[in-house]
């Protein structure tokens, strides 16, 4: 009897120390990462604030507004391309549900073939029309 | 244990006996004792096992931890940020990095500097080598690196360069709104314009982390400076200003004044750069003050749209010739009087509501003392220190007074607003809108709307007509003082406009100092061919922007005021 209530003792007396031991090591570690976890968001916070006055400086609208002229070719719209109400514009017309079989035959064979091109690039092209 | 005491047990001699037996049971109460200790050991580990395991399992939070709350640290910003009416950034601060040396580190100046002016070819590389030569244990190379500056100088890897952290005041939209935002020192203190104004607002610690939100919207900003800009050039005038407003709160949208300057750098601009033409310079503005004559006219009962003036030939009073720049000379109703921008009617129809109603009426619209508006660079007005009646006569169409545009904004503002003064401001907070001291009533106010209509529909101001958005505006032109008389040459020309005029939003007004007539305007360089075309652009530009939807006018809105005009 003594000896198994030794024993006993001795076991728990070690696992409660052990186990102590590993729950102290876990919150050590989650501390550690939740303060990892701060630095990165302090460091984030930081980086954001510059990368805002970036992202203010790179669209600046002068710098929008040349950039449209070189590539896009708008212009302030006119007074009648602007409406107030969406709800002005009609929906497309629905025509005839046709099958995806039918569509295709409506297209010209040679329109289907691709083409035999000698550089990659016009077929890229046909492939995202 | 129990091995021990049995062996013990066996080998004890029966003489002994007694003594053993005496010595045994001491043990075995000692024991005994020892297994109280013991369970008591075992209870205290099991209760601390069962505990580790509950605090190990347990999803919530115990209430009573350990005060170990882990904080981000808060992010360094030495003064607040300046944003837009929309969020967008106009001012941020920045820690940047600066470089020094210690050249007593240094043992080969000329390669260090070779190597240092590779990565920042900006620095030159004499100087960089003069310095490093020194003597000295501290010497400044280059303030304020980009980040991408200082990863190339640490990879240098020269331990004498070292780095400083820096607080950097950071404009990134240069050059726009300058005037107003203003500008920081090096030591981050506000100098100029806003940053100037709320100085203790945005360098305070406790206040840093929560931005200052202007009412300017940077879009319409700079649709107003690229127009300006043009026609400036257009025009070869020597300055600008211009100014957008809401009408019914009296923010300020946009604040223009050019030549301009970068507050990144504000150094570099010279004195005339800095100065704000909008709210600091003071101009007489011409005939767009017919607006207030007509409006104090109609509203004191004297004068209504049925009355009418002769203007069929110059008005004479004491020494002064009072003209009209576009004369009809002929008799001419009141409408007509203001839409052909007739000085000779309006002095008569001042003559009639007198001195003393005519200044009671601009002092209501704050246009003879400085405006209100959170600038520091406030000009105050000028007008006659005798106000006598060729004064009120002069007065009535905008010469022998000046206000900066900013007054006359916020005075037109008030006019088709249904008549309440608003402070004009450049923070935009609806907790701030006020109501507005009430200057002219509504019916009044709805008059003055049909009449810049019309200017602009029928009169001076045609230019500024932007399709589809019903504009109303008066232009202005006005020759520049000078020292003994007015330069006929010399010209500010302007224009202010209000749209829609059914339900009035914006007023922009824009204004050009000394330009010059070109081929297109066959040579006129009056308000109403300069400064108009850049209000009607600028509508059309922002007014998509502002949420003002174009529509065909209600002509019936004019139709009586349209009848009493003569073309």
């Amino acid at each position: 009897m003594r000896k198994i209530v030794t024993c006993l003792a001795a076991v728990t007396a070690i696992g409660a120390g052990a186990g102590v031991l590993l729950l102290k090591n876990t919150v050590q570690e989650r501390t550690d990462e939740i303060k990892e976890i701060a630095r990165q968001i302090h460091r984030d916070e930081e980086a954001i604030r510059v990368l805002e006055a970036e992202w203010a400086f790179v669209t600046a609208p002068g710098l929008l507004q040349e950039h449209s002229v070189q590539f896009l070719a708008l212009m302030p719209p006119r007074a009648k391309q602007t409406l107030e109400d969406p709800v002005a514009i009609p929906f497309r017309p629905k025509g005839i549900d046709v099958e995806q079989e039918d569509a295709m035959s409506v297209i010209l064979p040679a329109a289907t073939k691709p083409k035999p091109s000698k550089s990659e690039k016009p077929k890229q092209k046909r492939d995202s029309l | 244990m129990n091995a021990f005491s049995t062996t013990v047990g066996a080998e004890i001699s029966p003489a002994l006996g007694a003594v053993a037996g005496r010595k045994a049971g001491g043990i075995a109460l000692a024991r005994n004792r020892l297994i109280f200790a013991v369970l008591f050991f075992c209870a205290a580990f099991l209760v601390m096992a069962a505990r580790t395991v509950e605090l190990g399992l347990s999803a919530e939070g115990p209430k009573f931890t350990a005060q170990k709350i882990i904080t981000v640290p808060p992010v360094h910003i030495a003064r607040a940020d300046i944003l837009d009416r929309n969020g967008e950034i106009l001012a941020t601060s920045l820690e940047t990095a600066s470089l020094f040396a210690n050249p007593q580190k240094i043992k080969d100046p000329a390669e260090a500097a070779r190597k240092l002016v590779g990565v920042l070819p900006e620095l030159s590389y004499a100087d960089v080598k003069a310095k490093l030569s020194s003597n000295k244990k501290f010497e400044w190379l280059k303030r304020k690196l980009s980040p991408r500056q200082k990863w190339a100088v640490n990879a240098l890897g020269i331990p004498a360069f070292e780095f400083q952290n820096e607080d950097e005041r950071l404009y990134p939209h240069g050059r726009l709104a300058a005037h107003a935002i203003g500008y920081a020192g090096m030591d981050n203190k506000g100098l100029g314009g806003l940053e100037n104004f709320f100085d203790a607002r945005l360098s305070d610690p406790r206040r840093v982390s929560s931005a200052l939100e202007l009412s300017l919207d940077i879009r319409v900003q700079y649709a107003l400076a690229d127009e300006l800009e043009a026609a400036m050039r257009a025009y070869q005038a020597k300055g600008a200003a211009g100014l957008v407003m809401d009408v019914n709160t009296g923010e300020v949208l946009a604040m223009v004044s050019l030549p301009d300057f970068d507050p990144n750098a504000p150094q570099a601009a010279g004195g005339s750069a800095m100065f704000n033409r909008a709210t600091l310079g003071v101009y007489e503005l011409g005939s767009t003050f017919k607006t207030f004559t007509f409006a104090a006219a109609l509203e004191s009962g004297l004068v209504s749209f049925d009355d009418g003036y002769d203007a069929s030939e110059p008005l004479k009073i004491s020494r002064f010739t009072i003209r009209d720049d576009h004369p009809k000379n002929r008799y001419l109703t009141v409408p007509e009087v203001f839409t052909y921008s007739s000085n000779i009617g309006t002095a008569q129809m001042a003559l009639e509501i007198g001195t003393e109603r005519q200044q009671d009426f601009l002092n209501d619209l704050g246009l003879l003392r400085p405006a209100t508006i959170e600038l520091t660079e406030v000009g105050t007005p000028l007008y006659p220190q005798s106000w006598r009646k060729v004064s009120t006569m002069t007065v009535s169409y905008g010469h022998g007074i000046a206000v900066s545009p900013l007054q006359l904004v916020s005075g037109i503002s008030s006019m088709v607003n249904g008549g309440r003064l608003l402070p004009a401001t450049l923070i935009h907070n609806s907790e701030n809108w006020k109501q507005g001291k009430k200057i002219i009533s509504a019916g009044t106010s709805r008059k003055i709307r049909q009449l810049l209509r019309m200017a602009v529909s029928k009169g001076t101001g045609g230019r500024a007509d932007a399709l589809g958005y019903r504009v109303g505006g008066k232009t202005g032109t006005a020759e520049k003082a000078v020292a003994g008389g007015y330069d006929t040459k010399a010209l500010i020309s302007s224009f202010v406009g209000v749209y829609p005029m059914d339900d009035p939003q914006y007023a922009v007004f824009a204004l050009l100092d000394e330009p010059k007539g070109t081929k297109e305007t066959f040579g006129f360089a009056a308000g109403g061919w300069v400064a108009a075309p850049v209000v009607r652009n600028v509508i059309l530009r922002t007014a998509p922007l502002l949420g003002v939807a174009p529509k065909k006018e209600d002509s019936g809105l004019y139709k009586n005021v349209a009848l009493m005009i003569e073309e």
